[in-house]
């Protein structure tokens, strides 16, 4: 009964330990209490759902969000240098950079029902736990992302 | 002599191995369901789950070949009848293996050598927010169990029917739980942040697929050249034909003898030697227990040339 008991917690516990990001995002996140972020495009700032996200985000990692301006391609590439933490935009729902980089849930989506583009946040990929971080964010702030 | 390809020994123990070919069939499919619904962008999980989609391959020839063993007569086009088929099987089935493992094999080196990092994020599970990497192990651990017992049960079917495709499949099965140790290890290793462990677990499953597919393409193609019959397990030659050879070459000490496999059945020539003048069913050249003699199917003899036929 009581290994049993003790097996749980360290089951439970282990579920919080996993996962870690190979690149340390999290963890430097959490020391410097800073993250950076950029917009693919300008024009999505006074979209409610981007300060929504900002600020859950913030809110869960206890750390600031730093912006950063640039455009398109030079901030998928900062993404992957790990210069920036996260890049919010609005994409294609089949992005050709799908593969590149890891996409949270949708926030929301307009344009034609053939050709969606979907607001949403996307990350360093295989950066897990960070990753996790925002999907959850997105999750709790969006109707539509907690419906993917 | 039974019109059909196969033994009238094998029979029952061939129907016993067709029910069980159908469970392992089964079970395969709510393996490669499960691990689908949680696939994910890991390398990993990619290969295992088509590690065990290509788990149906063996079954599927066996049942294609048993049906044809069982239910196919001699006839004039195909006077032997089928009992090759379960060869060409074999050969596919190794065919199959070998590609597949071969092109596993470079994505795992090609994600290795780009350092890619596979993305692992979360899923929502009744509210709860988790991490899908402890689907992904869930899995895998259910992956394991089906595989080994199927294995334990195949094994003495496959000796008894001298059956190598089923043979193949039971060892594919039973060696299972060393790909799902390096699958669990290479998810483990993916969520404590080693982006490497994910690729790493991938070749290793990979280089496990391409072995299987090798060691059943030589033993298959011996085979399909008439190769001498080659052991169950490996490409060593079959201790059955050994003694065959030994019992056939201490009767007949100055003939040559040829051993050749056929499907689940041996086939011999005795070179330079005239046949004994008694009638001889091939199965009295057993040297085996009895049970067994059905493998010795054709034993021929080729007299040697005469002085005044060699002009």
């Amino acid at each position: 009964m009581m290994r049993g008991a003790a097996f749980a917690i360290l089951l439970l516990g282990a579920c919080d330990a996993l996962p870690r990001d190979p690149a340390g995002t999290s963890t430097r996140i959490e020391r410097n209490r800073i993250f950076i972020v950029a917009l693919a495009d300008p024009a999505i700032r006074s979209a409610p759902q981007v300060s929504r996200l900002v600020e859950e985000i913030e809110r869960r990692t206890k750390a600031r969000a730093r912006w950063r301006s640039g455009s398109g391609e030079s901030l998928f590439q900062q993404l992957d240098e790990v210069k920036i933490d996260l890049v919010i935009g609005r994409f294609t729902a089949d992005s050709p950079w799908a593969t590149d980089v890891a996409f949270a849930p949708a926030l929301s989506t307009s344009g034609t029902k053939d050709a969606p583009i979907e607001l949403k946040a996307a990350m360093r990929n295989g950066e897990n736990r960070w990753i996790m971080t925002v999907e959850r964010a997105s999750r709790a702030i969006s109707q539509e992302a907690r419906d993917q | 002599m039974s019109q059909t390809s196969l033994p009238q020994e094998l029979c029952e123990p061939m129907a016993r191995a067709i029910r069980l070919e159908y469970w392992n069939i089964f079970w395969t499919l709510t393996i490669i369901v499960t691990m689908g619904l949680v696939l994910g962008q890991s390398e990993t999980m990619k290969t295992a789950w088509i590690e065990d989609t290509l788990g149906l391959v063996p079954p599927i020839m066996f049942l294609i070949a048993a049906r044809m063993e069982r239910h196919s007569h001699r006839s004039r086009r195909f006077p032997f009848g089928f009992e090759r088929v379960n060869g060409l099987g074999f050969f596919v089935a190794a065919v199959a293996l070998t590609a597949v493992g071969a092109l596993l094999l470079y994505n795992a080196l090609m994600a290795l050598g780009t350092q890619e990092h596979a993305t692992v994020g979360s899923i929502v599970i009744l509210g709860h927010d988790m991490w899908l990497g402890w689907l992904m192990l869930a899995a895998q651990i259910y992956s394991l169990i089906p595989p080994l017992f199927i294995g334990r049960k195949e094994l003495p079917l496959a000796k008894q029917l001298n059956d190598k495709l089923l043979h193949t499949d039971a060892l594919m099965n039973k060696a299972n739980w060393l790909t799902g140790a390096a699958g669990l290890a290479g998810i483990i290793g993916l969520g404590l942040g080693w982006w490497w462990a994910d690729s790493l677990a991938a070749a290793i499953i990979s280089v496990d697929v391409l072995n299987d597919g090798i060691k059943a393409l030589r033993s298959s193609t011996a085979e399909l050249v008439d190769g001498a019959p080659r052991a169950l397990s490996s490409t060593d030659l079959s201790q059955d034909a050994q003694k065959v050879r030994d019992r056939l070459q201490a009767e007949f000490p100055d003939a040559t003898v040829r051993l050749r496999e056929t499907g689940r059945l041996i086939r011999a020539e005795v070179h330079d030697a005239h046949p004994p003048l008694e009638c001889r069913h091939p199965r009295h050249y057993w040297p085996d227990e009895e049970e067994r003699n059905w493998r010795l199917a054709q034993v021929s003899f080729i007299p040697p040339i005469k002085a005044d036929e060699k002009s």
